[in-house]
C-alpha cells in the first residue's frame, strides 16, 4: 500500500467492512427474493410508498445516512464542539490539504452514486418503475459533499456546527422538493447540481486547511456571564446531595440538547402556518408535525443519552471518573431518568408556548378553535377535553420514553449488544411494511388479527411480566435496589397502570371492546421491564 | 500492624486469551506508601480496577476496608481517592463546578484544603477542564482525589500526567503527609527511582504475576551486594531481566 489514496481508502473499508458486507448481504437476499418469489410486474406504488418498498427504501435510506455519517466521520467526532471534526491525526500526514479533502470526498461521494445506482436498478427490476439516474445521484453526492464542508468546519460556538448544517442541507432538500413538484427539467436539475459539488470541495479545503492550521475561531466570549455573574456562579452552595449532584451533570451533559433540537426546528415548522391559512386540514398537518417533533428528536437524542462515554464516541465502556462516583448503579440511572423529565419537560414547554403564538400570529388560531367547537358538540365537553389531554400527555410521555427506553442496550457497554439491536430494529422496520400491507390487502388476515388480537397482548403481556419478575430477581439479588425502593416502584407502576386502565375504560365505554383488552394495553403502555433493566446494563458494564 | 486496607486473594484475570492476573495476593495494612510497580501491561492498571470495583473478580476474591467494592461500591468508593492514568474528567465542566460537583459526594470534603491545592496547583477556577494542559489536567485530577481527605489514595501511574515539578515538590509531601495521618497510598508506575523515593513498601508484578513483595528496607536489605544497596531499577532487573520502564517496549 504505496499510496495515500489507497491508505485513505483502506480505512474506510477496514473501518465499515461489516456494515459493507451486511448491505451486500441484503441486497444479493432481495435480489434472491425478488427473483423467486417476486411476479416481475406485481404492481408497487411509490406514492405514497407501497409497504413492500419499505424493504427497498428503509434499508437504503438508513445505508445513505450510514455513508454520511462515515465520509465526513461524524461517527467519532463530537459534533457539538467548536473544533473541526475531521481526525486530527491526519493533519500531521504528509499530504496537501486539497489531498486531505479530496480523497474522502471522492470516496464519499463515488459510493452514494453508487448506492443511487442500486436503488433505481432495485425500483426498475422487476417492478418496471423508471426512476432518473443522473440528478439524484448528483444531489446525493452534493448532499454528502456539502456535509463533509461543514462537518469539518471550524466553529466559533459550540453547537453551532448543527445550527449551520441543518439549515443549509434542508434547504438544498427543500430546492430538490420544488424542482420535482414544479417538473424542473433534468438539464435544469444537473446544472443547478453540478456547481455544487466544486463549491463544497473548495470550502472544505478551506475548513480542513483553517483546522490543520489551529485556527478555531472563540466567540464564546460574547456570550461570557458578566463578571459579577461568574463570581456568584462561582460563589453557589454546594449540591444538596451526591443525587443532585449528579441529576446537574447528566443535565448539563444531556438535558439541553433535546430542547435545543426541537427548538431549532420547531420555528420553520410553525413558519409553514403563515402558507396554511386557507387550507384547515394543512394547518392541522402542520400542528401534528410540531407535535411530533419532541419525541422524534428524542428518539436521536437517546442515542447520546444512553452512551456509557459520549466523550469518546467509539467507546462503549463507562469512563473512570463515572465509575468511581461514589453511588449506586441505580442512583445513576435515576439521575438520567431524572434528567430525561427536565429535558422532556422543556421541549415540550417550547411547544405549548410556540404554537398558540405561532397561530394567534399566522391568524389561524380560529381554525383551531372551529375545530375544538365541533369536537365538544360531538363528544361533549369533558371527554373533548380528555382527548386533547390524554393526546397531549401520550406525546409527553412517549418523548420521555424514548429519551429512556434504549438505556438498558446502550449501557450494557457490549459493541454486539449495541449494534445488534440496530440491526434488529432496522429489521423490524423493513419487515412491518409488508406484513402491514398484507394486512390490508387481505380481509380474511384481518379477521384472524382481530380474533388473536387478546391472545397476542396476553402473550406480550406474559413476556413484559416474566422479564420485569426476573429483573427485579436480579435487582434484588445484586443488592443494586433495595427491599423498599422495588416495592416502591412496583406499586408506583401498578398505579399508573389502574389510573390509565380507569381513563380507557370511562372513555371507551363500548360493548365492542372487552375490559380486560383495555387491562392489557394499560400494562403493555406503562413502562416496566426495560427502564428496571438499566440498572443491570450500567452495573454489567460498570465492574466487567 | 493494623487491620488491612486492602486484601486481594488468588485474583485471577483473564482478557481472552491474555491473563492480566494470575493468582495474585496482595495485603496492604493501613498507615503506609505502597508502590506498585511494573512495565506497561504488566497488570497494574487491572489489579487497580479490581480495588476500585470497575473490574468483578472472577476467580479469588478483593476486599477493601473489608468489603466487596463491587457489591458496596458506595461505601468503598466514598473512602477512596482515585487519580486515574486515562485522564478522562469532563472537559465541558469549568475547574470551578469540577470542584463543586465532586465535593457532593464525599461528607469529609475540605473547602479550605480544595482551594489551598487549587492555588498551589495555580489551577484558574473559571477556565475550563478541556482547555487545560495534560499536566493541569493531571493536577485538577490530584485535587479533586486529595481534597476530602481520603482513607486510601489510589494513584495510577501520576508521572504519566503529572509535569515533573509536580512530581518533585509537590506528590512527594503530599504522599509523605498522608501516610503521617494514618492513612493509606498505592501508587503504581514503571519509573522506579520515584517509588523508591517515597515508597515504604514495594511490590512488584510482571506478565499478571507477583514477583516480589516486601517493604522498602527488607528489599534493599536482602539484596545488598558486597556491601553495596543495589537501585531498585537494578533489584527489578534481577527478578525479571528486563528494566520496567523498557520491559514493555
Amino acid at each position: 500500500m504505496r499510496s495515500p489514496a489507497l491508505a485513505m481508502g483502506w480505512e474506510f473499508r477496514r473501518r465499515h467492512l461489516w456494515a459493507l458486507i451486511a448491505m451486500a448481504g441484503y441486497l444479493l437476499a432481495l435480489a434472491a427474493i425478488k427473483l423467486l418469489f417476486l411476479r416481475p410486474m406485481e404492481p408497487i406504488r411509490l406514492d405514497p410508498p407501497d409497504g413492500r418498498a419499505a424493504v427497498v427504501i428503509t434499508p437504503l435510506t438508513a445505508t445513505y445516512f450510514y455513508l454520511l455519517a462515515a465520509f465526513s466521520f461524524g461517527l467519532a467526532g463530537d459534533l457539538g464542539a467548536r473544533p473541526s471534526i475531521y481526525p486530527a491525526r491526519m493533519f500531521a500526514l504528509p499530504l496537501r490539504t486539497a489531498a486531505l479533502v479530496g480523497w474522502p470526498m471522492l470516496y464519499g461521494t463515488a459510493a452514494v452514486t453508487i448506492l443511487w445506482l442500486v436503488t433505481a436498478l432495485s425500483a426498475r427490476w422487476p417492478w418496471g418503475i423508471e426512476l432518473p439516474l443522473i440528478w439524484p445521484a448528483l444531489l446525493a453526492a452534493v448532499f454528502l459533499a456539502w456535509t463533509q464542508a461543514l462537518m469539518w468546519m471550524p466553529y466559533g460556538l459550540p453547537g453551532l456546527r448543527a445550527i449551520v448544517t441543518v439549515p443549509w442541507l434542508a434547504t438544498l432538500d427543500a430546492v430538490a422538493l420544488l424542482a420535482i413538484h414544479y417538473q424542473v427539467p433534468e438539464p435544469m436539475m444537473v446544472a443547478f447540481l453540478v456547481p455544487q459539488l466544486p463549491l463544497a470541495y473548495v470550502t472544505a479545503c478551506s475548513a480542513v486547511g483553517r483546522a490543520r492550521r489551529g485556527e478555531v475561531p472563540d466567540w464564546r466570549g460574547m456570550f461570557a456571564r458578566p463578571a459579577s455573574n461568574a463570581v456568584l456562579t462561582r460563589r453557589r452552595d454546594h449540591f444538596p446531595s451526591p443525587a443532585r449532584a449528579q441529576a446537574w451533570f447528566e443535565w448539563r451533559r444531556h438535558g439541553r440538547s433535546l430542547p435545543a433540537l426541537v427548538g431549532l426546528l420547531l420555528p420553520f415548522e410553525l413558519a409553514l402556518l403563515w402558507l396554511a391559512k386557507d387550507a384547515p386540514a394543512f394547518v392541522f398537518e402542520i400542528l401534528f408535525l410540531a407535535l411530533i417533533t419532541p419525541p422524534f428528536m428524542a428518539a436521536f437524542t437517546a442515542w447520546t443519552v444512553s452512551q456509557p462515554n459520549p466523550q469518546v464516541r467509539d467507546s462503549y465502556g463507562v469512563p473512570p471518573f463515572i465509575a468511581t462516583r461514589p453511588l449506586t448503579s441505580a442512583e445513576l440511572i435515576a439521575a438520567k431518568l431524572k434528567m430525561a423529565m427536565w429535558s422532556t419537560l422543556a421541549a415540550w414547554l417550547l411547544v405549548l408556548v410556540a404554537m398558540p403564538l405561532a397561530l394567534e400570529w399566522s391568524g389561524t388560531w380560529s381554525v383551531v378553535t372551529e375545530r375544538a367547537r365541533r369536537m365538544n358538540d360531538a363528544i361533549g365537553t369533558p371527554r373533548a377535553a380528555t382527548v386533547v389531554l390524554l393526546i397531549l400527555a401520550g406525546f409527553i410521555v412517549a418523548t420521555w420514553k424514548q429519551l429512556v427506553q434504549s438505556l438498558h442496550i446502550g449501557l450494557t457497554g457490549r459493541e454486539w449488544i449495541v449494534k445488534g439491536s440496530v440491526l434488529l430494529t432496522l429489521t423490524f422496520l423493513i419487515l412491518l411494511g409488508p406484513i402491514v400491507e398484507w394486512i390490508i390487502d387481505s380481509p380474511s388476515g384481518q379477521r384472524a388479527l382481530w380474533n388473536a388480537l387478546p391472545l397476542i397482548l396476553a402473550g406480550l403481556v406474559g413476556l413484559k411480566m416474566s422479564a420485569a419478575a426476573w429483573i427485579a430477581t436480579r435487582l434484588d439479588r445484586s443488592r443494586l435496589l433495595g427491599d423498599r425502593a422495588l416495592v416502591a416502584g412496583a406499586a408506583s407502576w401498578v398505579l399508573a397502570v389502574l389510573a390509565l386502565y380507569g381513563v380507557l375504560v370511562w372513555f371507551f365505554s363500548t360493548p365492542f371492546v372487552a375490559r380486560y383488552v383495555l387491562a392489557l394495553i394499560a400494562i403493555l403502555a406503562v413502562p416496566l421491564a426495560r427502564i428496571s433493566a438499566a440498572p443491570l446494563a450500567l452495573a454489567w458494564n460498570r465492574h466487567r | 500492624m493494623s487491620e488491612s486496607v486492602i486484601s486481594v486473594s488468588e485474583l485471577t484475570r483473564r482478557f481472552g486469551a491474555t491473563t492480566a492476573l494470575d493468582s495474585v495476593s496482595v495485603s496492604l495494612p493501613r498507615g503506609a506508601v505502597y508502590g506498585l510497580v511494573g512495565a506497561n501491561g504488566a497488570g497494574k492498571t487491572t489489579l487497580i480496577k479490581h480495588i476500585l470495583g470497575l473490574l468483578r473478580a472472577e476467580r479469588g476474591s478483593v476486599r477493601v476496608f473489608g468489603l466487596d467494592p463491587v457489591a458496596e461500591p458506595v461505601a468503598v468508593l466514598s473512602r477512596i481517592g482515585y487519580l486515574s492514568e486515562e485522564n478522562d474528567l469532563p472537559g465541558w465542566m469549568g475547574v470551578d463546578e469540577l470542584i463543586r460537583y465532586t465535593s457532593a459526594f464525599y461528607p469529609k470534603w475540605d473547602d479550605a484544603y480544595a482551594e489551598e491545592l487549587r492555588r498551589a496547583f495555580a489551577l484558574d477556577p473559571a477556565a475550563k477542564i478541556k482547555d487545560l494542559s495534560r499536566g493541569q489536567k493531571a493536577r485538577m485530577g490530584l485535587l479533586i482525589a486529595l481534597a476530602h481527605r481520603p482513607e486510601l489514595l489510589v494513584l495510577d501511574e501520576p508521572s504519566s500526567g503529572l509535569d515533573p515539578i509536580v512530581r518533585r515538590d509537590i506528590l512527594g509531601a503530599v504522599i509523605r503527609t498522608i501516610a503521617d495521618e494514618g492513612r493509606t497510598v498505592l501508587f503504581s508506575s514503571h519509573l522506579l527511582q520515584e517509588v523508591e523515593q517515597v515508597a515504604d513498601h514495594v511490590t512488584m508484578i510482571h506478565q499478571g504475576a507477583i514477583v516480589l513483595s516486601a517493604p522498602l528496607d527488607d528489599i534493599r536489605e536482602s539484596h545488598r551486594i558486597a556491601g553495596r544497596v543495589p537501585s531498585l531499577d537494578e533489584i527489578f532487573v534481577a527478578h525479571v531481566g528486563t528494566p520496567a520502564s523498557a520491559a514493555d517496549a
